[in-house]
């Protein structure tokens, strides 16, 4: 450990000048979708075993209300993805950070799980607020102010209605990107969490009357394609903006887990249980 | 002459202007990347880079024939740190603090605008920690840089406060007033603190080191999660350790004791967030 005399040979040893490029990328990011199948199901399962009520949904055929078990699947559909990709966001983390991006994302996200299934009774919104004051307690790091603000955000947008539309999820999903934006004052570019929400966001809206699901498929493959996008930039925020170029070849972390919890909530869409 | 009273000679600012180029962001850059960057002419370039070459401060790549910055320019730095008093001086003290407070600690110094770190020594358990010695932090978003700039005279102050203030995160205090009161607070509490200001999440609380003339000569600060670090307010024993350490250090750089301007036992304000 270089304690007492960690000079800038040892700071050198630590410093991939000798970036990677665009090319490895791909291979990268392969483990993130090679288990998108398998988390599909554990996400199925955990959605099930909540006990949180189905809740109503439309009539067949009508664009169905998002009510509180929808944010209950992708609440719990998240922390599976994560739990599943603990790895893989650590490893990206350890490019720049304290390689702990997985682990305390995992952390929280858990404890999100336990809190959705513990609550009764909540709104869509109110739900929302208690997962992000839950992920800022648990999650250190910076993920656990950022995401924390976002849920929160989001979740004050939704107020207390028991349903909502795409329209409210998509102002929902604004409100949240302009919590993150508030605290870390990041911009488009800059190798963030704003990198792959704001993509996703944008898809979302441009796809908006071709439904729901289609909509959040879109913006699913935009928060994925932002998320790859980051891998040649240069971090501008956090650590970064003082460390300078070593960030460059490598996925940002949060950029990364902003396109999971995309992928939780397609799935959570699709996987509205059938009419009872 | 001509050239008026400036004494500097135009190749040697040239040559540093290069090596600067090199080591921000690109790091390979042919001759004419460089001329149109610098706004010189190709062989002028050419002929710089050749002699920094001789002297191991650039390197080429043979492949592609781009420049990049030479292995000698390790060994300057290193030099530099060897050379650096105050981190010397802090080697062993920021390490008794560490283990002290169970959390990592940084010596840096202000030079310009930002707060060049000198000594990095992590926090002592086995969490993959980044080094950042060589780091350069903008001032104002860091315990160190305003921890030492509060003590500065006021001219040099006043200079620091209306400057051009970066902002790092939402948090950054980037309005000058503002500023300029936060500064004050810290020159009476004889500490500074900083949270999410820098990098979300993280915190610092720093404290200045003095030499024989009550002048700042540098800070030195404990640094971690702003949940553990900064409760509300910064723990009691951890700003008595902390003050402690900057005020023997001091003494190690020739301050006298009890000195005004150097650090005493400031009473640690009561939790500033409740």
């Amino acid at each position: 450990m270089p304690n007492s005399n960690g000079r800038m040979a040892t700071q050198d040893a630590m410093n991939p000048k000798d970036v990677r490029h665009r090319r490895t990328s791909r291979s990268r990011c392969a483990p993130l979708y090679a288990g998108l199948t398998q988390v599909a199901q554990v996400a199925k399962v955990a959605a099930v075993t909540t006990g949180v009520s189905a809740g109503r949904r439309g009539r067949r055929g009508a664009p169905p209300p998002f009510d509180a078990a929808f944010v209950a699947r992708w609440l719990q559909g998240s922390a599976a993805e994560i739990a599943a990709h603990r790895d893989f966001l650590t490893q990206l983390d350890a490019a720049i950070g304290d390689a702990d991006h997985g682990v305390n994302m995992d952390r929280g996200f858990a404890a999100v799980a336990s809190v959705v299934a513990a609550a009764d009774g909540l709104s869509p919104g109110e739900l929302l607020v208690q997962a992000g004051a839950t992920l800022v307690l648990r999650v250190g790091g910076a993920a656990g102010p950022l995401y924390g603000s976002a849920l929160r955000e989001a979740g004050r947008s939704l107020g207390t209605a028991s349903t909502f539309g795409l329209p409210e999820l998509t102002g929902a999903l604004d409100a949240a990107l302009a919590g993150i934006v508030k605290l870390g004052a990041a911009e488009e570019g800059d190798k963030t969490i704003v990198d792959a929400w704001m993509p996703a966001l944008q898809a979302l809206r441009d796809a908006r009357s071709a439904g729901a699901a289609a909509a959040l498929h879109a913006a699913r493959i935009a928060a994925e394609g932002g998320a790859a996008a980051t891998t040649p930039m240069e971090a501008r925020k956090g650590r970064a903006s003082y460390l300078g170029a070593r960030s460059v070849g490598h996925q940002d972390p949060g950029a990364a887990s902003t396109s999971l919890l995309f992928g939780a909530l397609e799935r959570a869409a699709a996987d509205a249980p059938p009419d009872g | 002459m001509g050239e008026g009273r400036d004494p500097t000679i135009q190749s040697v600012d040239r040559a540093a202007r290069i090596l600067k180029a090199l080591a921000a962001g690109s790091p390979r850059l042919g001759v004419s990347e460089l001329a149109e960057r610098l706004g010189l002419a190709k062989t002028t370039v050419h002929g710089l880079l050749r002699t920094l070459e001789r002297q191991d401060l650039v390197e080429q790549d043979p492949e592609t024939g781009k420049y990049r910055l030479g292995p000698e320019l390790l060994q300057l730095g290193n030099a530099f740190l060897d050379h650096h008093e105050l981190r010397g001086r802090s080697l062993v003290w920021a390490d008794t603090l560490a283990e002290r407070v169970g959390e990592a600690v940084r010596v840096g110094v202000l030079y310009g605008r930002s707060v060049l770190v000198v000594h990095h020594v992590f926090r002592p358990d086995d969490s993959v920690q980044i080094l950042e010695v060589g780091a350069s932090v903008p001032w104002h978003a860091s315990a160190l840089g305003k921890v030492h700039a509060a003590f500065l005279p006021s001219d040099r102050r006043r200079t620091l406060v209306s400057g051009p203030l970066q902002r790092l995160t939402g948090r950054t205090i980037v309005d000058p007033h503002a500023l300029a009161l936060a500064l004050e607070d810290v020159a009476a509490a004889g500490f500074a603190t900083e949270a999410h200001e820098a990098v979300i999440g993280e915190g610092e609380v720093a404290a200045a080191v003095f030499d024989h003339r009550g002048h700042p000569v540098g800070a030195i600060g404990v640094v971690g999660p702003v949940e553990r670090l900064l409760p509300g307010g910064p723990p009691a024993e951890l700003v008595i350790a902390l003050t402690d350490t900057a005020r023997r250090l001091s003494w190690e750089m020739g301050a006298r004791r009890g000195r005004p301007g150097s650090v005493g036992h400031p009473a640690p304000r009561a939790s500033v967030g409740g």
